[in-house]
């Protein structure tokens, strides 16, 4: 398991080195640059040329890549050009917000996802199952965006339960509030994406059905459900930690939307605001922390299969 | 239970759609009480500045945030009395009848937010460093300045070059603004001015939060802390507005304003501005360096009901705006006509024109639209190319690189651009540039203005743009909100006379 281990963090740093790259080279290809707009409409060229050498715009740019690598390596992810502040700092503002935001959504799909799934596949012939399957199937197409504002419009709008946008701007110091501003754009993500979850426990538990194993533990007098649930799910397991795995990236993803429709002050809405301001070190920044988290996650998620599963565990 | 659960969700979606077709009804204003000292006044905004420092950055947002809040320079404007120039941290001046030195009598007793007062010297030194480093924003605004100095220590006098009206309105802009000599404060996330309001808190990317500065040499403000709520999404403000999280949103979405009153608890108001929406036609650029094709397109478009599609909006017929000096009613100048349109086309050998619009995507899309088929109507065929503003920047304002262009120009007096033919119009006409020298070199301001409206009136005679209207944003103003500005919100934002009442 650790030569693995160490073989699969070897393949991290190598995804990380390259996304760096990545990065770094498609944000110098955007057209614009932040002197520019700092400049503005008033700013003759001469003044944006100031701004630029100013800015440290004019350093050639296989120079700036080290310095950020290098800066990288010290665990310095870079300064912010319009604010000075540290983009280290910065994330981890946001975070309080984004990560919150992720394990609610997370929860919200896994609660959807797997008991309705595993419901779904047992009940298939029955009106109930299909239904759950073609709702499943209806939800997991919706936008984002389009099931934001519903939710919007019936429980913040209608009935007023809950905040219809923003965060309270005492953060986490009022718990209570903070938690109900995420509830909405938590269940947004959750039920889009806990949807697609739903439809894979349900084919992963249709396959489990037709085992042999579970055929076997049903000729032995257990219920086909309970045989289920004692054999085959720990089989439907693994192959879901693989897909949450994938759906964390999702999540992410649908952060970014659901922070503009809510106007939540979190990573996903940073980022936007920094592209349009043309912030490249802190764009660079923010863009590596989620690549690298997303990748730190499929690397957990490697390790996870190993230690779970009996079978690769006997292999190594 | 299964079967429950469908039934519930398909309530649910039905009362959804239920709920999306009607307003919420309406509860009769709130009683108006006393003016309550403690209040907090939430302000809905939707364009947040990238940062605090409003001496080296552009942007809109800083200005309507920080000047007259937070920072002040000697003068200041009224928006709601016509631009008036009203006296700030200087308490009168008096200008020579040669119009070359102006004399400024400080006010005592003022200043800054770190509690060290305000001298001469501060003064003196802010404006020499605005005039000297070309980074600092409207620098050009003092290049005419010929000598700053301070016979005593109650007054500073300013020398220029030549005359020039505009240079009492240019003092109170940001080349204007007074900071304390030496300061070190990291202006990019904190301030130290002089104004009513310190700034309290900025959460970037939520709301920046000034507090009452206690110090202040005038009347303190009227609430003790401000709020700038800043929603960029307009369902989320009308929403923010209905659900009373803001007391003030402003730059409210029309279409969705009727959900806003349907509260009862909101006024909507309209006010001027010198928000110019302005089509550039590359003046530089063949086919549009041509006159007769310049025309074919505005007489293609219907500037009235362009006014009534996008209704925040009211027909501008000229560069200059009401609110500005030189401003004249030019309506009737060009009316839309796309037959006389297609045959100046035709006379100018421009058949099956394409040309290409570069407007930056903040703008809502109506508005391309319009242009698109409003030109197909007379056979030119446009291509919108949507960029982001940072590309705009580069494209077309700095490489002149473009057919077409639209952005709304919010500055107040900038007629000039007219008069300077680098510019991104590419407009060069000698008789313009040389009424414009003039207007600025006179002393006499009605002489100036009848000239800048000679001036305007060629420019709209050689047909340099096509202005294709005059935003007139809307305001929910809370009712038991009290004297909020109306005027140019979006490029000043005065709070410091605003109360709230208690409910």
């Amino acid at each position: 398991v650790i030569r693995y281990a160490l073989t699969r963090l070897g393949l991290l740093v190598v995804g990380l080195v390259v996304a760096s790259a990545l990065i770094f080279v498609s944000l110098r290809v955007l057209p614009g640059d932040v002197a520019q707009l700092v400049g503005g409409t008033q700013a003759s060229p001469d003044q944006v040329a100031a701004l630029r050498e100013s800015l440290g715009l004019n350093v050639p740019l296989w120079q700036q890549y080290l310095a950020w690598i290098g800066g990288l390596l010290c665990g310095d992810l870079g300064t912010s050009l319009l604010t000075g502040t540290p983009v280290v700092t910065e994330l981890l503002a946001k975070a309080q917000v984004t990560l919150p935001l992720a394990a609610m959504s997370l929860v919200v799909a896994l609660v959807v996802g797997i008991p309705f799934g595993v419901l779904s596949a047992l009940g298939r012939r029955r009106a109930g199952g299909t239904a759950l399957n073609v709702g499943a199937q209806a939800l997991a197409a919706v936008p984002v965006v389009w099931a934001g504002m519903m939710l919007v419009v019936v429980f913040a709008v209608g009935l007023g339960w809950l905040p219809p946008q923003g965060f309270p701007r005492a953060g986490w110091n009022d718990p209570g509030a903070a938690f109900r501003a995420l509830i909405l754009p938590a269940v947004t993500i959750g039920v889009v994406e806990g949807a697609m979850l739903l439809r894979f426990v349900r084919s992963a538990t249709l396959q489990a059905l037709g085992q042999d194993y579970v055929r076997t533990a049903a000729a032995k007098g257990l219920t086909r459900t309970r045989a289920l649930l004692r054999h085959g799910l720990p089989n439907v397991g693994l192959s879901i930690i693989t897909v949450l795995g994938l759906q964390i990236a999702g999540i992410i993803v649908g952060a970014v939307v659901v922070e503009q429709l809510f106007t939540l002050p979190g990573v996903g809405r940073m980022l936007v605001a920094d592209v349009a301001a043309r912030d490249l070190p802190k764009v660079q920044g923010e863009l590596l922390a989620l690549t690298g988290f997303v990748l730190v996650v499929g690397f957990v998620v490697d390790l996870l299969h190993r230690v779970i599963d009996p079978r690769q565990r006997e292999a190594s | 239970m299964l079967r429950r659960t469908a039934l519930a969700t398909s309530a649910l979606l039905i009362g959804a759609l239920l709920l999306t077709s009607c307003t919420a009804s309406s509860s009769g204003p709130a009683p108006s009480g006393e003016a309550d000292p403690d209040a907090r006044l939430t302000v809905r905004l939707s364009l947040e500045p990238s940062n605090l420092d409003i001496r080296h950055t552009s942007g809109a947002a800083l200005e309507q945030a920080l000047i007259d809040n937070v920072y002040q320079g000697l003068v200041t404007r009224d928006g709601d009395q016509d631009n008036e120039i009203v006296p700030a941290l200087a308490t009168e001046w008096t200008v020579s009848p040669d119009g070359l030195s102006y004399t400024f009598t400080l006010r005592q007793g003022v200043t800054f937010h770190d509690g060290s007062a305000l001298t001469a010297d501060d003064v003196v030194t802010s404006l020499q460093t605005a005039k000297d480093d070309a980074t600092i924003q409207n620098s050009a605004d003092l290049a005419n300045v010929a000598s700053i100095s301070s016979p005593d220590a109650s007054t500073v006098v300013l020398t220029l070059a030549k005359p020039n009206i505009d240079f009492l309105f240019a003092l109170t802009g940001r080349a204007g603004l007074i900071f304390k000599n030496g300061d070190t404060t990291a202006f990019q996330t904190a301030e130290n001015g002089t104004g009513p309001f310190r700034v309290q808190t900025w959460n970037t990317g939520q709301s920046l939060t000034l507090a009452r500065y206690d110090g202040y040499w005038g009347d303190k403000a009227g609430v003790a802390q401000v709020v700038l709520d800043y929603i960029p999404d307009q369902s989320a403000a009308t929403n923010a507005a209905v659900s009373g999280d803001v007391d003030v949103a402003l730059e409210i979405d029309p279409e969705l304003q009727s959900q806003i009153e349907g509260t009862g608890n909101f006024t909507i108001e309209s006010g001027l501005t010198t928000d110019k929406g302005i089509l550039a036609f590359n003046n530089q650029r063949a086919p549009l360096a041509d006159q007769r094709v310049r025309e074919a397109l505005r007489l293609a478009v219907d500037h009235n009901a362009l006014a009534e599609t996008l209704i925040t909006a009211q027909p501008l017929n000229g560069p200059i705006p009401p609110l500005d000096p030189g401003y004249e009613d030019l309506t009737g100048s060009v009316s839309y006509n796309p037959d006389r349109a297609r045959e100046l086309l035709a006379e100018a050998g421009a058949d099956n024109l394409s040309l290409t619009l570069t407007i930056p995507n903040v703008y809502p899309g109506t508005l391309a639209t319009f242009l698109v088929s409003s030109y197909a109507d007379v056979g030119v065929k446009l291509q919108v190319k949507q960029v982001d503003f940072s590309t705009w920047l580069t494209d077309v304002y700095t490489n002149h690189d473009y057919d077409l262009s639209f952005v709304r120009h919010v500055e107040a007096r900038d007629f000039g651009n007219w008069a300077d033919p680098t510019y991104y119009f590419g407009f060069d006409n000698t008789e313009v540039q040389n009424l414009y020298a003039q207007s600025l070199a006179t002393t006499d301001a009605q002489q100036s203005s009848d000239l800048l409206a000679e001036a305007a009136r060629i420019v709209d005679d050689q047909d340099a743009a096509d202005w294709l209207f005059l935003s007139a944003p809307r305001a929910a103003v809370g009712t038991h909100v009290s004297n909020f500005p109306k005027n140019s919100l979006n490029v000043r934002l005065p709070l410091a006379d605003v109360t709230v009442s208690s409910e």
